[in-house]
């Protein structure tokens, strides 16, 4: 098993302790919810990743593939919940392909809860993991130092205040898919209005028993309306002291180059 | 005893404060007052040093406006001074166009290296001065006085956090061009050639080296230029434009504020200097 | 980022319990006494040959949370009563709202008195001396705003002054100032002041003109300074909810309020 190279920690420690900040990692400051309905399981998410008071990306997937009927909401560090989750469909596939049963969502998350633990909160993920196997449907929380909870409706991230009371407020039991849907999608759209780090769009993903179904941009609250001016510059605007050609020819040399067809070029901002 | 105790300790609650408000109001404001509040706490300084002293906490809140590449010096014609005029914030460029001669009469100039705010105030604070000084005895002050007047007050401000590395340049009949130095640390010295700010030692390099005292006009308002250029290309919290000024028997004369970048390519491309810098791409 | 790196390396066994001390090579501060907070915000002030554009975002933040969706930034200074009737100067103040009230407040109060003491109004120049001195009153307990003053001039033309937080100030053709100021400066220099830019074909080489910055039409500069702000809230957290703009003309003030994405 891969594991952490940490021939830097030491030098890094010395470094910080001179004075030198520490590299900003991209966290998804998120709000990432799931809820339980008649029948199966719904989590969702926002789409914003933050680097400080900065938007990294503003249409991220928080919604990570585990399995085909698990599948995980991930806030804190973007990249540990990337390569966490990655490393748990990788298992989970090993897992049933020698078992040769379907995975269950009890098991994907005790081995998250194991990893984690492991790492003492060092790898920031924080989880939602929501599935429906053959003893039913789940939803659970993981939490970055490896504490579990299942609930019927769950809320993390840093908007998890603001989505928690939208559940309070509206959930009930029993609901059908299309409720837990709205509900979730409120839920989440709490945490874009009201928490400043998250944003953007609305990702839903409806798993029952039959499949699962990633609903991608399922709301788009936050259209950017049209630039009044147009910022393109005439050709020559900018300086040029020095030119050097590179053919195609030459590129050739390195790469492959693919012709694209008229109707499928890249459109340059115009 | 008791009198001495009461005219040095100061009351708990600051129950003057509105009349000296109100009393502000009515009669308008003092021109220049010199009551600064304080943070009620016991070291002021030092807290004002967490917030403020990006050299010694880069994530302090505060961040104040610094100047940087200074110079100055006297030579057979007079005085040249010649400044860059970025003022940074940290890793922030806040301007480019700061103006870091200060006029502070016609025959009397002041440079800004260190706080901004500092230098600003404090040198329109000694024009101030000055021109009472004239007023009151009938003629103009020295460079001497006025930067003894500079030295003193920074001097009351010792350990308070000023920020300050200024040069007084000036004529008087007296003296003649005279030029002094002075620091917040209360440093005032007098002097032929001087170099302020965290781009000194790029001046001193190329100013040491070709400076003489004998120089024509043109020589040394090059030579002034040269060497602020030198600076403004090698230190980063230096650039931007070169603002440069003339101390002559009749006061001073100002020699443009120019882009350093047009300066550059042209004693890079003319003069074969800089060869260091190519645009080859290899 | 404290998960990444948990302070300095422990010595011999770690217990999962013991937290690592501060690092010893920083030295002591002073964390008891913090009067201040950073109620976000970020402003704008464009200046042409008769009139002058102010500009900030109204959202009022702390941390992650939105303290509310509109708390003006932009104030009229001086004038008549407390509707500041017929004022022709505009202060924005960004960063710490309790410290920038206190400011406005402070030079509102100077600019009325002067009219009252004198019987005409504070040039725009001397209102920016003004704060200047205000903001140096406070330079060992500095007001934790920045700080920008919008006006006409004697002749007027705009005039615009940017300030430190400790006074230092410049008039210039344009500023912005807090949160999103480094997302919109370097826009403003290429675009108001025309930076990078040169004129195609007016030469080669060392020989190209660089297009020259002259004053802009008051249209193309309402267009820029909304351009502005809906790029700065696509990319900081911070930026949002609302615009508010006020144009300062020989005629009088004119504002405008235009929504921006509440995300």
């Amino acid at each position: 098993m891969g594991g952490f190279d940490f021939s830097n920690h030491n030098r890094n420690v010395a470094l910080h302790a001179k004075g030198m900040p520490l590299p900003k990692a991209t966290s998804t400051g998120t709000t990432i919810v799931g809820c339980l309905f008649d029948g199966g399981v719904v989590i969702a998410a926002d789409t914003r990743a933050t680097s400080g008071p900065i938007v990294a990306d503003k249409n991220c997937e928080k919604l990570h593939y585990i399995a085909p009927n698990i599948w995980c909401a991930g806030a804190g560090t973007a990249a540990d919940t990337e390569f966490t989750t990655a490393l748990m469909a990788s298992n989970l596939e090993l897992h049933s392909l020698s078992t040769g049963r379907k995975p269950r969502v009890v098991t994907c998350m005790t081995m998250l809860k194991q990893h984690l633990f492991r790492y003492q909160g060092h790898i920031g993920a924080y989880l939602v993991v929501a599935g429906c196997d053959p003893t039913g449907s789940h939803l659970f929380t993981v939490h970055a130092h490896g504490s579990t909870d299942k609930l019927p409706y769950v809320t993390m991230g840093s908007g998890s205040l603001a989505a928690m009371s939208v559940f309070e407020t509206s959930w009930q039991g029993n609901m059908t898919r299309d409720e837990a849907v709205k509900l979730c999608s409120e839920a989440i759209m709490a945490g874009i209005f009201n928490d400043l780090g998250s944003g953007s769009n609305v990702d839903v993903c409806v798993i029952t028993p039959e499949k699962a179904t990633l609903l991608r941009n399922y709301i788009t609250p936050n259209v950017r309306e049209k630039k009044l001016r147009n910022y393109k510059f005439p050709k020559g605007t900018t300086a040029v002291l020095n030119e050097k050609v590179i053919t195609k020819e030459d590129i050739s040399k390195y790469v492959t180059v693919h012709e694209l067809q008229d109707d499928e070029a890249m459109d340059v901002d115009s | 005893m008791d009198t001495l105790v009461a005219q040095y300790s100061c009351p708990a609650i600051e129950d003057t404060t509105l009349d000296a408000e109100q009393d502000e109001l009515l009669h308008g404001p003092d021109a220049l007052s010199l009551n600064f509040s304080l943070p009620p706490i016991a070291q002021p300084s030092s807290w004002l040093r967490a917030m403020t002293d990006d050299a010694s906490n880069p994530n302090c809140p505060i961040k104040i406006a610094h100047g940087t590449t200074t110079l100055a010096f006297r030579f057979k014609g007079g005085i040249i001074v010649c400044t860059d005029s970025r003022a940074t914030q940290g890793n922030w460029i806040a301007s480019q166009t700061v103006k870091k001669v200060i006029e502070i009469n016609n025959s009397l100039l002041g440079t800004m290296a260190g706080g901004a705010a500092d230098c600003q105030y404090w040198l329109a604070y000694l024009g101030m001065q000055c021109r009472l000084h004239e007023l009151r005895n009938k003629r103009r002050i020295t460079v001497a006085a006025a930067s003894k007047i500079l030295a003193n007050l920074v001097y009351s401000y010792k350990g308070m956090g000023l920020s300050m590395g200024t040069m007084c340049a000036g004529v008087t009949p007296q003296e003649g061009p005279a030029l002094y130095y002075v620091d917040s640390d209360g440093t005032r010295m007098a002097g032929n050639m001087f170099c302020v700010g965290s781009g000194q030692t790029f001046a001193y390099g190329v100013l040491d080296a070709e400076y003489r005292y004998e120089m024509e006009d043109e020589e040394a308002l090059e030579l002034g230029r040269r060497s602020i250029l030198a600076a403004m290309h090698r230190d980063a919290y230096s650039g931007g434009f070169i603002n440069l000024y003339h101390v002559k028997e009749d006061g001073w004369v100002k020699h443009g504020f120019s882009d350093m970048n047009p300066i550059f390519w042209k004693t890079k491309l003319e003069k074969g200097e800089f060869s260091n810098v190519t645009a080859d791409m290899e | 980022m404290a998960s990444i790196l948990p302070g300095a390396p422990q010595e011999g066994i770690g217990y999962s319990f013991s937290q690592a001390a501060p690092n010893a090579a920083s030295e002591p501060r002073q964390h008891s006494f913090y009067p201040y907070s950073d109620n976000g915000g970020t402003s704008l002030g464009i200046s042409g040959t008769d009139f002058t554009i102010m500009a900030a975002d109204t959202r009022n933040v702390s941390g992650y949370s939105i303290n509310t969706r509109y708390s003006p930034r932009l104030y009229l200074i001086g004038g008549e009563g407390p509707e500041n009737k017929g004022a022709r100067i505009v202060l924005s103040v960004v960063g710490f709202t309790a410290d920038g009230s206190a400011l406005k407040e402070r030079l509102d109060n100077i600019v009325k008195m002067y009219k009252y003491h004198h019987g005409k109004p504070m040039s725009v120049s001397a209102c920016a001396q003004r704060l200047s001195h205000l903001l140096y009153s406070k330079r060992f307990f500095p007001f934790y705003v920045s700080a920008i003053l919008g006006g006409l001039d004697e002749e007027g033309k705009g005039a615009l002054y940017s300030y430190d937080y400790v006074g230092s100030y410049e008039r210039e053709q344009c500023r912005s100032a807090g949160a999103a100021s480094s997302l919109i400066m370097p826009f403003l220099d290429n675009q108001v002041n025309f930076k990078n830019q040169y004129q195609p074909g007016s030469g080669t080489g060392h020989n190209l003109q660089a297009v020259v910055a002259e004053p802009l039409p008051r249209e193309r500069v309402t267009q820029l300074v909304r351009d502005a702000f809906t790029s700065a809230v696509e990319r900081h957290i911070e930026v949002g909810d609302g615009l508010q703009m006020m144009i300062i003309t020989k005629d009088g003030v004119q504002e405008k309020y235009v929504e921006l994405k509440k995300d």
